[in-house]
This record gives C-alpha cells, structure tokens and sequence, in this order.
C-alpha cells in the first residue's frame, strides 16, 4: 500500500495533482504500477477522501491530513 | 456586440472549470455552437447549464487529450453533430508542483508533458484536417507567463508551456496558408479554481494581488476575451503570434 498511500499524500499537498488523480486514477494506477486491488482502492474510497479535502489544504494541516488518509488507507487495506 | 462567432463551431478543451468554462460561455454568447471537453464530467456539465444553452447548440465529451483514440473521436463526434469545425482552443492543462530539477520525478515530469504538450500536439493534428477541410479555420492554444519567464514551483510545467509557444508558432508557419490561423497567449496571474487551490492559503492569494501593477490578478472573462477576439474573424491577419496577457506584470518586471 506504499504507492497508494505515496499518491494521497501527494494530492493532500498538491491541488494540481490531486485534481489529476480525481479525473484519472486509471491512469495514475498505471504509472504508479499498482496493483489491482490498489487501483481499486483508489477509484473508489481514496478517490472519496481526496474530494471531501478542502481546496487547498492549509499548509499547516497538511501533515495531519497526510496522517489521517494514510491511515484510512492502511484501514482499507486490512479489511 | 454579440453574434462574432455566428454559427461557428468550437472546441473548447478543459472547459469544465476556469478560463476554458469562461471561453465557453462567451462563445456561446457569441452565438458559437460549442463542444466542452474535459476528464471533469461533473464540471463540463455544469458549463453547459451555466451556458444555458439547448442540445442544439452546444455538447460535451469526456476525453482524455494524451490518448489519440479519444481526441480523434472528440473531433470526429463534434464534426457528426454539428457539421463542421471552425474553432478550436486548447485550454486543458495540468500544473503540479515539484521541487527543484534533481528531484523531479520522472513520473510526474512525463504527467505533465503528455497533458500539456502531447494533448495540445494531438487536438491540433486532428482538427486542423477537419478545419482544412471546410476551408480553414482558428485555434488558439493556452500557454501561460510560465513559458515566457519561467517559474521555480514547477519546472515541467515551465517546460510544457515554453513547448505550447513553439508549437504555435512551428504550426503556424505549416498550416497558416492553408487557412488554419494558430495563435496563442500567455496569461499570468488569474482567478480561477485551478490558481486557487495551487496557492498555499487565502491570505497567500490575496498577497499576488498586491505584487501587482494592477493590483489584482485577472480574471477568466479578461482571458476569454482575448481569446474570443483571436478565434473570431475579426483577428484575419494574425496567426504565429503569442499574447501576453497578465496586467502589465512582466513589463514591470523589466
């Protein structure tokens, strides 16, 4: 789940690339090299996180936004 | 003045949000029958019920600008539905921030090029033929201060835009005698979702209007306007060219 967690992280940061993995997760799971379940993972629930974000993420709550998508995402792995 | 566009046909890629929403809605204004493209289907929705416009007159397509297939198939069904393509901007762009040029990924550096340089490349190579083929035609393609001066947040970005600027003017020196006027600008600051969200907080944003010589950054209907004047008949006599638009900043810079 590194790279997917790599990705969030990424687009909790990054409004440019946040708005490219919400019109193109195929694509981003591909570069990416994800998995299936990954990509899976992503089209749906990481996709969801990533909308309900606030645009832009204040700096300053970034790292915990980090924490907390990571963590969901470690959650929906285990599941 | 309305109707400069009289039952032209357009084009307008990455029209769900921002300048290219904008664009779409004074082309419509205009009396131009317009395509929205964009991956952002919710968006180019929302432009067409902003446009308030009826089937007749304007559609959307979703597409993805790097894949051939799509882009061949989004001229093809604009040519299908309305009978012809007059117009086209190349609006859809992406800019991702990246750290200095040792530590840009490769991933992120090859994103970047295939949307912003590859995608403006394949709408031009499928809707010039389709211009040709009625005669000739407009595209104005969206590049940015970015690919004039440079920028350190994102080195790719600056790249792909500089790469916007040449391709106009390569294209244009193709395609201008066969009736395909290429133009495009280069806007600096402007309010749009896309400059929101990339700038790290409000208090940030307000701060680029203050740097200024307007004080204000522009916003999407000052662009659309060039845009409208450079797809419309009334710029005949002007192909190759590129157009600053930013308020005066880079003369101030000078």
């Amino acid at each position: 789940m590194d790279k997917l967690i790599d990705i969030a992280c990424r687009a909790v940061a990054d409004y440019g690339f946040r708005q490219t993995v919400l019109y193109g997760s195929a694509d981003i799971a591909r570069r990416w090299e994800l998995s299936e379940e990954e990509a899976a993972l992503l089209a749906g629930p990481v996709l969801a996180e990533l909308s309900a974000l606030p645009v832009p993420v204040q700096p300053t709550d970034i790292p915990a936004e980090q924490v907390r998508v990571s963590e969901v995402i470690r959650g929906l792995s285990a599941c | 003045m309305t109707g400069r566009l009289q039952d032209k046909v357009a084009i307008v890629t990455g029209g769900a949000s921002g300048i290219g929403r904008a664009i779409c809605q004074r082309f419509g204004r205009e009396g131009a029958k317009v395509v929205v493209a964009d991956r952002n289907i919710a968006g180019a929705e929302e432009t067409l019920t902003l446009m308030g416009a009826n089937p007749d007159d304007a559609s959307m397509v979703d597409v993805n600008i790097s894949d051939y297939h799509q882009v061949e198939r989004m001229v093809n069904e604009a040519v299908t539905r309305f009978g012809r393509l007059d117009i086209l901007i190349n609006g859809a762009a992406i800019l991702i921030r990246t750290p200095p040029l040792v530590d840009v990924d490769e991933v992120l550096w090859d994103l970047t090029m295939e949307t912003n340089v590859k995608g403006v490349f394949l709408c031009c190579k499928y809707a010039i033929p389709a211009m040709t083929a009625n005669g000739g035609g407009s595209i104005v393609n969206i590049s940015s201060m970015s690919g004039v001066r440079g920028v350190g947040y994102s080195l790719p970005y600056a790249v792909s835009k500089a790469g916007v600027i040449h391709l106009t003017t390569v294209a244009a020196s193709q395609y201008t005698s066969l009736g395909v006027r290429i133009n495009c600008i280069a806007p600096g600051g402007v309010d749009t979702p896309q400059m929101r969200g990339s700038t790290a907080s409000a208090e940030a944003f307000a701060g680029r209007n203050e740097g200024h010589p307007m004080g204000r950054v522009g916003n999407a209907d000052e662009i659309a306007n060039l845009v409208l004047w450079l797809a419309s008949d009334e710029a005949s006599y002007v192909s190759g060219s590129t157009y600053i638009i930013d308020g005066g900043a880079w003369a101030q810079a000078q």
